[in-house]
């Protein structure tokens, strides 16, 4: 199966870690992902918060090069972005004309947008995704993290139930984990505030770590970058403000996922986490 | 009339004045249709330490209270979440509405100054702008400099560092004119 791929701005940065993983996992299974040509950034928060219509001309500039193809994208808030403008472009004439007058171009708003979640689960099955794994993760209790984006609001994402999504429960299951029932799926990490008023992500992503430590969780997987880093490298500053100790790697859900299919260490990149998973695989006997 | 059952129906305009009806025209979102379940602020993750809740800005809107919503602080302390936007059982969309208080507050000056995200956006879009990706460590480095916060999260730049987590060049892609022409015309509202 073939995808253009929106890698987004983080997974060049913060998240070579996700990038890479991503492209151990697609290589395991089959699915083609070349780069996306020539895409540029989709505006992300700043964009949407200053300007609806640059929130909207920025993905439909990279979403009119895809030429047709299907577009898969990583990042929650890239995917978020280019599924909110496909939905108010294709479904305003109005606003599609004043689009191609900014960005030089007509689109209409129908190059199809998938997260590597809904390719994996849905696309590609899991009865394929059974049949690469080699090294099931037996034991491991995970909980899944979806954040705000993937899921909200559905009408525009079309991803799962927003209140309860299950694609990442069900594919990290399939690769032999024990997804946990847990309610904090999909309440917000502080994102971006990470930069602008970290007081915010402390409070909320403390949130996130408590409920998941409550319900027994070894570790956490994520979708998307902010909520990777939130969790992961602020976690130290959080148990210093709450007092509390985690001590709960958060892993990119592909980074598991790979490790199960036999991917190395090193493919997956999982030196880069910041509170170090060594040995919670080690005692549950993941990785050798 | 014929007994007090009859449906009465009320100008928007009326009640809702003009910010309701500019909220509204920026934003697709219908803030007249709140009727203050308050849902919204029951689910926000930053209802808390707001100096107000969602379903009060929106009570705001309603009731023209300009001044109030367009300085306050929960415009700017909101995430985006989208939460109250999928909650709402009349459909508003919170999150939108918010995003349209954000511009109009930047366009009258009435930013709180307890909050840096419109230097972080404004920031954020040059460097969109003039890569066409964000080079996040410029990003970072733009924003301490203006902000003047040199130490806060000192540790984290090393820390990246020493994790493969930051990128040292920026990426290069061309086209800087052809964007910098969107931009403007993004800038002019996509006019004829």
């Amino acid at each position: 199966m073939t995808y253009a791929f929106f890698p987004g701005c983080s997974l060049d940065g913060a998240a070579k870690d996700f990038r890479r993983s991503t492209l151990a996992v697609a290589a395991r299974v089959g699915l083609e992902i070349p780069e996306l040509k020539d895409w540029i950034c989709c505006g992300s928060t700043a964009a949407h918060s200053t300007d609806p219509l640059l929130a909207d001309a920025l993905p439909a500039k990279s979403l009119a090069g895809a030429g047709g193809a299907t577009v898969a994208v990583a990042c929650a808030a890239c995917y978020s972005r280019l599924k909110t403008a496909n939905h108010h472009i294709a479904a305003d004439a109005a606003l599609r004309a004043r689009v191609a007058r900014v960005v030089g171009r007509d689109y209409d708003g129908l190059t199809p947008v998938r997260h590597l979640l809904e390719i994996l689960v849905r696309d590609i099955g899991l009865q394929r995704i059974a049949a690469a794994i080699r090294r099931p993760l037996a034991g491991l209790k995970v909980a899944c993290y979806y954040g705000c984006l993937l899921a909200r609001p559905p009408e525009i994402t079309g991803f799962d139930d927003p209140e309860n999504p299950t694609l990442m429960d069900r594919l990290l299951e399939t690769a032999g984990a024990t997804p946990l029932e847990w309610p904090h799926k999909t309440e917000c990490c502080g994102a971006s505030f990470s930069i602008t008023d970290s007081s915010i992500v402390l409070d909320l992503s403390n949130r996130i770590l408590l409920m998941a430590q409550a319900a027994g969780a070894d570790c956490i997987a994520t979708a998307c970058p902010l909520c990777q880093l939130n969790l992961d490298m602020r976690q130290k500053d959080i148990e210093a403000k709450s007092g509390r100790r985690y001590n709960l790697p958060v892993f990119y859900f592909t980074q598991l996922l790979g490790l199960a299919m036999g991917c190395q260490a090193d493919e997956l990149s999982l030196d880069s986490l910041v509170v170090e998973p060594q040995a919670l695989l080690e005692a549950r006997g993941i990785g050798r | 009339m014929t007994g007090g059952m009859a449906p009465s129906i009320v100008e928007i305009g009326s009640i809702g004045g003009n910010l309701a009806l500019e909220v509204g025209e920026r934003s697709g979102a219908s803030p007249m249709a709140c009727y203050q379940c308050a849902k919204c602020s029951s689910g926000c993750p930053v209802a808390s330490r707001g100096d107000l809740k969602p379903h009060e800005v929106v009570r705001l809107v309603q009731t023209n209270q300009q001044e109030t919503v367009l300085a306050s602080r929960f415009i700017w302390e909101c995430t985006s979440c989208q939460t109250c936007t999928t909650r709402c059982p009349q459909k508003v969309d919170l999150a939108g509405i918010v995003d349209a208080l954000r511009e109009m507050s930047r366009g009258r000056g009435a930013v709180t100054l307890s909050t840096a995200v419109p230097v972080f956006n404004e920031l954020f879009l040059e460097a969109v702008r003039e890569r066409g990706r964000v080079f996040e460590l410029g990003l970072m480095v733009r924003f301490k400099l203006r902000t003047r916060r040199f130490f806060e999260d000192a540790d984290k730049a090393p820390m990246m560092l020493r994790k493969g987590k930051l990128a040292l060049w920026a990426p290069k892609i061309g086209g800087k004119a052809g964007r910098k022409a969107l931009f403007g015309r993004a800038a002019a509202g996509g006019a004829k």
